[in-house]
């Protein structure tokens, strides 16, 4: 590994002070030709700077808290192994995002686990009150009922093929756009919004398949 | 919401892009105009549509509530650095190793070839001689009728050999 330059300063906050006038994008690109160049401290403010993103993605894939660091290690890993084959073209993140989701996939095929395992399905008692949770405006104000959402969301997202579930979990979940998306999973635009716009009728079959036809109706 | 009699109806493949940017509110004016004018004439989008639509509502409502990520904290960055130094270490260790074991292997093959040739060729020696005696005993070479420069058989031969200019060349 190569010694950090002794002109180029050694902490993260030297690295950004020269820096502070530049746009965003530019300081980062900046960052990443230092990383590239070696430069160990540019490569840690990178780590810096994506490393809640780079947990929120694992942990929405995963699904899995224990493994979530251990994962997003092994992200950065990846990274600074191949930054000098990154050609700036794109941006670091949608890159570094793309490691991060084939990351997580390689994770659950060596592990042969579903991203989100669930013992048992719902009681009788839940189904009853799906279709009112389901058709909610807004969140409930109660814990117990904010619970049943999130563990119906849960629920709804774990029936779901995979490739639909990762769609709508980076798109609703972790907030990233159409393009971003396109990007990561090297898909056209159009196909993503295609993928997008079934996965969300999907979700919703798996709520009737699950009451059944003509099902619980306000 | 309202019931289903056929959750699995398809939209029209060609309106599928569009009825995304419709339902996650991504599309407006003309575009969403002519969405709203399809949706009108079209059963199949139309339940897609609704399907989908309560779905996005449904997403809007509930992932607020989904558990975040735990703060990795500021000591993870130094935690990944680290990892790297360790790791960086250990290939270079294994890169000291890396030529002498690439010759070792080298060696071991090339001899293991070698053995093999000198093997096959000892095994294939004694079996030829062996051959090519009891073909001369039995006077197969002396007849072969191919053999134009093979020892005369009767007198004629012996004429033919005498008048033969280039003496078989």
């Amino acid at each position: 590994m190569p010694d950090v330059p002794k002109n180029v300063a050694a902490s993260a906050s030297a690295i950004s002070v020269p820096l502070s006038r530049r746009s965003r994008a530019d300081e980062e690109r900046e960052l990443v030709r230092l990383a590239q160049s070696g430069t160990e401290s540019a490569f840690e403010e990178l780590v810096r700077r994506h490393q809640n993103r780079v947990f929120g993605l694992v942990n929405s894939i995963l699904r899995r808290r224990e493994d979530v660091e251990d994962v997003a290690q092994q992200v950065f890993l990846k990274a600074f192994v191949s930054i000098k084959r990154f050609d700036l073209r794109a941006a670091f993140s949608t890159w570094l995002y793309k490691i991060t989701v084939n990351e997580c996939w390689d994770y659950l095929r060596k592990k042969k686990v579903r991203p989100l395992t669930y013992e048992s399905d719902m009681s009788e008692e839940q189904v009853s009150r799906l279709d009112g949770i389901v058709s909610a405006d807004r969140p409930p104000e109660r814990a117990d009922q904010r619970a049943e959402v999130k563990e119906t969301l849960e629920w709804m997202l774990e029936k779901l093929p995979e490739q639909d579930r990762e769609l709508l979990v980076l798109k609703e979940i972790e907030g990233f756009s159409v393009q971003e998306l396109s990007e990561i999973l090297d898909l056209n635009v159009n196909t993503v919004k295609v993928r997008l716009f079934r996965a969300r009728a999907k979700l919703m079959d798996v709520y009737h398949r699950r009451v059944g036809p003509g099902g619980p109706s306000r | 919401m309202e019931p289903r009699d056929n959750v699995n109806t398809k939209a029209c493949g060609e309106y599928e892009a569009r009825l995304e940017d419709y339902v996650a509110g991504e599309s407006g004016g003309a575009a969403a105009n002519e969405v709203v004018v399809h949706l009108k004439s079209c059963a199949g989008c139309r339940a897609a549509f609704d399907a989908a639509a309560a779905s996005t509502r449904f997403l809007r409502v509930a992932t607020p509530l989904m558990d975040r990520a735990v703060d990795p904290g500021p000591g993870f960055a130094r935690l990944v650095m680290a990892r790297i130094r360790t790791e960086a270490n250990q290939r270079a260790q294994k890169s000291i190793w890396r030529p002498v074991v690439t010759f070792a292997w080298r060696f071991a093959m090339s001899a293991t070839v070698a053995l093999a040739l000198l093997i096959a060729y000892a095994s294939q020696q004694p079996g030829q001689t062996t051959n090519d005696l009891a073909q001369m005993r039995s006077g197969d070479l002396m007849s072969d009728p191919s053999d134009p420069v093979g020892p005369p058989t009767s007198r004629d031969d012996v004429l033919r050999m005498v008048a033969d200019t280039d003496h078989g060349k």
